[in-house]
């Protein structure tokens, strides 16, 4: 997946555009406050208006630019390992938290994230150690990051 | 005489034990965060703003304060040792420090950028105090025209430095940014616009987690995304920097500060452009042009000078204007709001000593900055060790769990992760991400200063452009953008290229 490309840049400038439209209208709908009779040229949508028809400006500008615009080299990556930790960082940060205990959903989500990039590379006769290891340290950091915000900062919980 | 009075009395107000232990363990805490790659200046004062919402009121600054240099200057260890910058603004000092690294000459690179950057941000530090005074009394004329074209400007300049290859995405990230300024309640009217249905959104999209979401999350994955890095540290060498080289690069480091600072005053712009700036003014002037590039220690010293001199510049627009020079600036203004400061013109009026007080306190970072750079080496490199597998979980249970501490609502978590992934995907896109931030702080500025002189002209736009201070601006934002454009940047470079080669000849 090529993100810092021509066709890219053409689709985000798609993108851009539908925003741009999108606040232009949603300024242009806006109530305008007639009721509590304020200046014409104060009504709220004043400045999404304006908004709106820069970005569509740029959305053009961005389109006929597209080819022309010069690439940096692209820095090569995983992308296994950026949708595993995209997913499981939302599933905790959404499903987990406010579901279950905090600490019970932190603990699940660090061991979770350690050993899912750590114990494929560890030889099997010490993967059932490292895994206890790797446990232990969720278990550490969940105690530690809820002790000190719920007793520390005398945050309630999720 | 009496800035230096106050300073003075400033400091000695801060050298208290509780205050030095908070320097103490705030520095440290800050140069072990810009150590690691992915763990930004930015996060880091977002994150810890989050952890000094209980504290008393100057504490809790100068622990921010305290993480913003140490961050900063943390940088240089991986640019260094693992030729990633730990943070952005130590992007030019790879280029050097990694060389030198190579050469078994990694202890005497951290001692030399250490150097730079204790003596960046005095210099800094001195501008500060010096400049802010004037400025803030500058920024009493300020009028609803003026405010709105500093905030156009803000976003223009932003947009055009940390661009990139196209000042276009720089522009199109400033837009975005306030686009989001413009949900939740409006404050003129108090009229909730673009709340798409959602209660939560009456309020607005909070700067905490949108921050910590920019910076933190969107971090975390471009770490997970990226290969791992080595370690380039081959064998113990001296730390402490020679005497007779910091006094050979004593005029480098002058102009490296002074630069920095400029560039940090520059709404927006930050640390990295600063330290680019900086070493780039050094290669033009130097003697040994060859070198840089190749573990020049002029070039490493102007970068780690440049880029730390930003943190007191970036602070400058941000204590007199409510202006963020800087993406940690920008979460250091939120942080003051949130401990009862207001930034802006009145500071000078409300709070007439905290300049000073800001001033000492990044005196007692750099202090702490040149104790432990100096002192920590073998330390700083355990560190760069600890596995990302480890590390970045940590970090992101405080990503999700320090939004949240600051309001209780589970819905900023959401607003946290949500701008994590836009921000990695821009990222990834090459719109830069201080135009953005700078966006969400301006966009309510902007939208009162317009309607507000709109209002008392009834309607009549002259005034935004034939008022003094406004018609400046007016001036300088057309420049910036003509200067932009691709054939006006042609030209400036074939100029640049013939001037050299006659410097050459």
């Amino acid at each position: 997946m090529r993100f810092d490309s021509a066709v890219a840049d053409r689709v985000t400038a798609f993108v851009l555009f539908a925003l741009g439209a999108a606040m232009t209208w949603g300024g242009f709908v806006m109530d305008r406050l007639e009721v509590r009779q304020i200046h014409p040229a104060s009504i709220p949508g004043l400045v999404p208006m304006i908004l709106g028809v820069a970005m569509m400006l740029c959305a053009v500008l961005l389109t006929l630019n597209a080819d022309k615009i010069e690439r940096t080299e692209l820095e090569t990556g995983s992308w296994s390992s950026f949708a595993f930790s995209a997913l499981w960082s939302c599933f905790f940060a959404i499903v987990l938290v406010s579901r279950i205990p905090f600490a019970a959903a932190t603990a699940i989500y660090v061991a979770g994230f350690a050993g899912w990039f750590l114990l494929p590379d560890t030889p099997a006769a010490n993967r059932w150690k490292k895994a206890l290891l790797i446990l232990g340290f969720g278990v550490i950091t969940a105690i530690a990051v809820s002790t000190l915000f719920r007793y520390g900062f005398l945050v309630r919980l999720p | 005489m009496e800035a230096l009075h106050q300073f003075g009395l400033a400091l000695g107000a801060l050298l208290t034990p509780t205050s030095v232990f908070h320097v103490a363990w705030a520095t440290l805490l800050g140069i072990f965060v810009g150590s690691l790659p992915g763990l930004t200046a930015t996060m880091g004062v977002a994150l810890l703003t989050t952890l000094t919402y209980t504290m008393e009121r100057d504490a809790a600054i100068l622990v921010l304060i305290c993480m913003y240099v140490g961050a900063i200057y943390g940088g240089s260890r991986s640019a260094i040792l693992l030729n990633i910058p730990g943070t952005p603004a130590s992007a030019a000092t790879s280029l050097d420090g990694f060389p030198l690294a190579q050469r078994g000459e990694a202890g005497y690179a951290m001692g030399l950028a250490t150097a730079g950057s204790a003596f960046g941000t005095l210099v800094g530090i001195l501008l500060l105090v010096m400049l802010a005074p004037p400025l803030a009394a500058i920024a009493f004329d300020f009028g609803s025209f003026e405010f709105f074209w500093l905030a156009v400007f803000g976003i223009v300049i932003s947009g055009q430095l940390t661009g990139g290859v196209t000042p276009l995405k720089g522009y199109i990230a400033g837009l975005l940014g306030l686009m989001v300024a413009m949900i939740g309640s409006e404050g003129i009217h108090a009229h909730v616009r673009f709340n798409l249905g959602m209660d939560p959104l009456n309020g607005g999209i909070g700067l905490i987690p949108a921050m910590v979401g920019a910076f933190g999350f969107a971090e975390v994955l471009t770490v997970m995304y990226r290969r791992k890095a080595e370690l380039a540290e081959k064998k113990a060498d001296r730390v402490l920097p020679k005497l007779v080289d910091l006094f050979k690069y004593k005029f480098t480091i002058l102009r490296s500060g002074v630069i920095g600072t400029l560039v940090g005053i520059i709404p927006g712009v930050g640390e990295d452009i600063g330290a680019w700036a900086s070493y780039a003014a050094a290669r033009r002037t130097s003697r040994e042009k060859d070198r840089f590039g190749n573990g020049s220690k002029e070039g490493l010293t102007a970068a780690e000078t440049g880029n730390s001199a930003v943190v007191p510049g970036a602070l400058i627009p941000a204590l007199t204007l409510a202006v963020p020079g800087s993406a940690p600036a920008a979460v250091l203004i939120a942080a003051l709001f949130l401990h009862g400061i207001r930034p802006g013109p009145m500071i000078m009026i409300e709070q007439p000593t905290f300049i000073y007080s800001v001033a000492a306190m990044l005196v007692l970072a750099t202090l702490a900055i040149l104790i432990y750079g100096l002192s920590l080496t073998r330390l700083f490199i355990l560190v760069l060790r600890i596995p990302r597998e480890l590390l970045m979980p940590v970090v992101f249970t405080l990503c999700v769990i320090g939004p949240y501490a600051l309001t209780q609502r589970v819905f900023d978590i959401w607003v946290m992760v949500v701008f994590g992934l836009i921000g990695f995907v821009l990222r990834q896109m090459n719109y830069p991400m201080a135009p953005l931030v700078l966006g969400i702080i301006l966009g309510a500025l902007l939208d009162k200063s317009l309607r507000r002189g709109l209002t008392l002209t009834d309607g009549d736009l002259t005034p935004f452009f034939t008022r003094p201070i406004s018609a400046l601006f007016v001036v300088i934002i057309v420049l910036s953008i003509v200067a932009g454009l691709k054939p006006v940047r042609q030209a400036f470079a074939r100029l640049g290229r013939s001037d050299g080669e006659r410097t050459d000849v």
